[in-house]
């Protein structure tokens, strides 16, 4: 099949690749650009492990077409850490015990990070509302909306 | 630890006199995972690797006329394709599921593997399985346990042979064993009969009995990383597998076996495993090494969410009937059992430990169980948490509210009264060693939601339940390496996959024994051909025993540079410790030896000091079982039979928490699985055997909008041989999740619903409003 070129914006980078127009957006920036931290768990979008952020809204890349991302902003869990530190909402994550096998981990975080920039202050059912999703199957997420609470209450501290 | 930073923030004891061990530590490779670095089976890439795309068999039941590869092959971009008789030579057996890659005969399974294409392209070799034109005789699929057992029953599969259960023994450790005999052909696998005493004469004393069946679905493990497997061979002979497994020295073992290598010529990594619960032990690990074994290239198979849940290990529907008797002042007085689990194609249902726990939890003077496994045409189950535990649960727990209720008696207090405690048997007249069973029903009654419980059942169709759960746990032998470094640092190998947090407890119990900071310690865990031998991170047991050997290596290294000191501080060994990252004399710190000192003389060029390598080996012998109480706080809606679940608490006895931050998300983690079992999870087949939800939206997990925080409270029953007190944490917490959610909503609606998972629907049915 013939291949397209697509130009996109990842992690703040602009990305010029060769695509099928069959392959997925999770496919193509792991595959072409050898980004692998989001997962595939599902390829249906029923998990989450796939999450990004595309122009400022999250999507499970699963279910994207790669030339749907044509001219696009993405980000990836990739692009969460700047060179030296963790996101706040990663260092989070650590700090609260909230990964355990750690698959479901990136797309998770990537949509935490999403929620807290719409709501810098979530309640709990607002965290468990905007994480429904993304399954993980080991936490019983507990711990996760524990993070995420850590995770706002820091960013909040140092704004 | 360089010497010129003495000024460095040491570490000091705490109240219990420990340093490192029983605090909260966390992840030790926390940062990679948070970055997406890790990497997974699914994220590695190598030259030359062939893709695998599996044909998986339409039918439940079918012989096999032919299988027509010619079309596949001719597709572009198709390397080979491969049936039955195109593999190299391994060891079949067709009576276990790990025996078999494709059959030639008969397919006994939908979702059974039966061909693989190979493409450098993964889409090409998925569209090419498409192209294999296979045709089968339909043969009558057997898919209901129970009637499966009749005499008259058509047979699910040929007669089963030399049956292999290395794999169930890795999970639990009891001290019997199931009865394969089979005098004449027919579906039941296995038996497992226990009784004492007398139970006509038990029933006859009750003034309360209850006797009622129970069923739970078939749910699966539904880790987020499908299975994952790299394997490659080269000209040498040497054999290398990249697995999602939890148990990599069994993997070796099992290829070693199938293929006749010697095992010092096979080298399995356990990649990162993205959730195991059981389900990731030995699976695809045969099919992908004979592919690479017959091409000689890296051949990678990744299953799809649809092929795990058609084609992985499940754990099992059971069947479960049971019958309880119960004095007035609420004294157990007799427990009859028919357990029957529902294995599959193949052999390996966890039946035995539901006939232990059936009549294991309670004193009972009169019981009679009976086990059976049976075979059915469905896909072949595996272990899950606890394999076997929360079915068997389900039943006995429901039935001690239910009878409670009858005669208007504290659920709590009976089920104190009656609880196992140390020297008390399980059904196979094993004595128990100490266990904390009762201190976690005392210490659930102090949950905020069992505190609340007056109030609750006062708000209509909200209500409480509480039950228990348990796991005995594995134990095998394991081994462990503590390595000084040049500049006093350490490291620790071990050959036991790391899923949840283990090398992170091993730092700590590292960092106590030498008496340094936590990052004095890195651990590794090693390839079967790097790394000392340790048994499959499966039935809890990876704490409890690599742990051990753990502590043993830490210690032996220090004793190695106690010994080596005894000429410089001239005093003997016993006269010394370890403190401030050096070896001192007791007493006077400044007559003292910097561990940094010692990696010098032990590593530079000349230096008079041997390496220094502490090591540990040890064996488990003595089980350590551990308790759970759970108690859970549900509404129903009475129109629709909706279920909520507002809060949920539980207690687990741990032994000692080395790390309770890691504990609680065991206990968290594992109730989650639970309260999925008890309201959602179920796999559904249709009338053909076919499976109609192979997905994550159909088969329904629990999202963060079902699950309320759970509250945990550890219990610590210190057990005689685990590291510091710990006992096996990681599997008990799924057990009781069942069985206190259909207590909390006959307590809030006075309806009882005998099947898990509990639907709305079924509980309508339970509340005749359908």
């Amino acid at each position: 099949m013939a291949k397209q070129l697509i130009t996109f914006t990842v992690n703040g980078r602009e990305r010029e690749v060769a695509v099928e127009p069959h392959w997925t957006l999770l496919e193509t920036v792991r595959e072409t650009l050898s980004l692998t931290g989001s997962k595939e768990g599902c390829g249906t979008g029923d998990c989450g492990a796939c999450t990004m952020i595309v122009d400022g809204r999250i999507v499970t890349s699963c279910l994207m077409l790669a030339p749907q991302a044509n001219g696009r902003d993405v980000t990836t869990i990739e692009g969460l850490e700047a060179i030296g530190s963790l996101d706040p909402v990663q260092q989070a994550f650590i700090d609260a015990g909230g990964l355990q096998c750690g698959f479901c981990i990136p797309g998770m975080i990537v949509a935490a990070r999403n929620l807290l920039d719409d709501n810098p202050s979530p309640t709990l059912d607002q965290i468990r509302e905007g994480l429904a999703g993304n399954l993980c199957r080991c936490t019983g997420y507990t711990k996760i909306y524990e993070a995420v609470e850590l995770a706002a209450e820091r960013i909040r501290g140092s704004a | 630890m360089p010497d010129d930073t003495k000024t460095r923030e040491s570490t000091s004891a705490d109240g219990n006199g420990h340093t490192a061990v029983g605090k909260r530590v966390t992840r030790l490779e926390g940062a990679a995972k948070v970055t997406g670095k890790t990497v997974f089976a699914d994220d590695m890439k190598m030259p030359g690797l062939l893709h695998v795309g599996v044909l998986y068999a339409p039918q439940a039941h079918a012989r096999i006329k032919s299988i027509d590869t010619a079309k596949a092959a001719a597709l572009p971009g198709v390397y080979a394709v491969f049936t039955a008789a195109d593999l190299p030579d391994y060891k079949r057996n067709d009576s276990n599921r790990n025996g078999l890659i494709f059959p030639d005969k008969e397919v006994l399974f939908h979702g059974q593997p039966i061909a693989a294409v190979l493409s450098e392209d993964p889409h090409i070799a998925e569209e090419a399985t498409a192209l294999i034109e296979a045709e089968f005789e339909p043969l009558p699929a057997v898919l209901d346990p129970v009637a499966a057992m009749e005499n008259d029953s058509p047979l699910v599969r040929q007669p089963l042979v030399d049956v292999d259960r290395s794999e169930a023994r890795g999970h639990v450790s009891v001290e019997t064993e199931e009865t394969e005999q089979q005098d004449e052909p027919s579906n039941i696998a296995s038996r497992a009969p226990f009784a004492r005493g007398d139970v006509a004469a038990g029933f006859a004393e009750a003034d309360v009995i209850i006797d009622r069946t129970w069923r739970t679905a078939m749910v699966h493990q539904s880790y987020i990383e499908p299975h994952s497997t790299i394997a490659d061979y080269d000209a040498s002979g040497e054999l290398r597998v990249w697995t999602s497994t939890q148990g990599p020295f069994h993997v070796r073992n099992e290829l070693a076996q199938a293929f006749g290598l010697p095992e010092n010529r096979i080298r399995v990594t356990a990649t990162e495993v993205g959730g195991g619960f059981g389900g990731k032990i030995y699976l695809t690990e045969l099919m992908v090494a004979a592919l690479a074994i017959a091409t000689r290239r890296p051949v990678k198979h990744i299953m799809s969410r649809k092929d795990d849940m058609i084609a992985a290990t499940p754990a099992p529907y059971t069947h479960i009937e049971l019958k309880t008797g119960m004095k007035r002042d609420g004294t157990l007085t007799a427990l009859q059992a028919r357990l029957i689990y529902d294995s599959g194609a193949f052999p390996g249902a966890p039946m035995l430990a539901g006939c232990i726990l059936v009549g294991g939890y309670y004193r009972c003077d009169n019981i009679d169980i009976k086990g059976f496994e049976v075979l059915t045409n469905k896909v072949s189950v595996g272990a899950l948490r606890a394999p076997g535990a929360h079915n068997a649960t389900f039943a006995i727990e429901s039935h001690m509210d239910m009878m409670a209720k009858e005669l208007g008696l504290d659920p709590l207090e009976v089920r104190l009264k009656n609880a196992v405690a140390e020297g008390d048997l399980m059904p196979s007249g094993q004595a128990y060693p100490a266990i904390g069973l009762r201190e976690c029903l005392e210490a659930i009654a102090d949950s905020d939601v069992w505190r609340r419980r007056r109030e609750i059942e006062a708000t209509p169709n909200r209500g409480v339940g509480l039950a228990i759960g348990g796991w005995i746990g594995g134990l095998q032998p394991a081994s462990a390496i503590v390595c000084l470094n040049g500049d006093g640092t350490v490291n620790v190998t071990v050959g036991s996959a790391d899923i949840t947090g283990s090398n992170t407890t091993f730092q700590q119990i590292t960092a106590e024994v030498l008496n340094v900071p936590l990052d004095m310690v890195n651990v590794e865990t090693g390839d079967t051909k790097t790394a000392p031998y340790a048994g499959m991170s499966a039935g809890s047991k990876t704490v409890y025993t690599v742990g051990r050997a753990v502590k043993k290596a830490a210690e032996d290294l220090r004793q190695q540079m106690f010994e080596l000191a005894m000429k410089r501080l001239e005093v003997e060994p016993e006269d010394m410790e370890v403190a401030n990252c050096q070896v001192q004399v007791k007493g006077a710190p400044d007559r003292a030896m910097t561990f940094k000192r010692f990696g010098r003389l032990s590593t530079n060029f000349g230096g008079p000091f041997p390496a220094i390598v502490g090591r540990g080996a040890i064996t488990a012998r003595k089980i350590a079982p551990s308790f759970v109480a759970q108690a859970a706080e549900v509404e129903v809606d009475p129109d629709t039979g909706g279920i909520t679940l507002h809060a949920c608490a539980i207690a687990q006895d741990a032994g000692f928490a080395i790390n309770p931050l890691s504990v609680e998300g065991q206990m968290q983690g594992g109730a989650s699985q639970g309260i999925g079992i008890a309201l959602w999870e179920e796999m559904q087949h249709d009338e053909h055997g076919r499976l109609l939800n192979p997905n994550l939206l159909d088969y329904r997990l629990p999202t963060s909008r079902d699950l309320p925080p759970i509250e945990t409270i550890i219990v610590e029953v210190p057990s005689e041989e685990g590291p510091f007190g710990a006992r096996i944490v990681g599997e008990p917490s799924i057990v009781a999740g069942a069985a206190a959610i259909g207590n909390a909503i006959d307590n809030a609606v006075g309806a009882r619903v005998d099947e898990a998972p509990i639907t709305p629907e079924r509980l309508l049915r339970a509340m005749s409003k359908l």
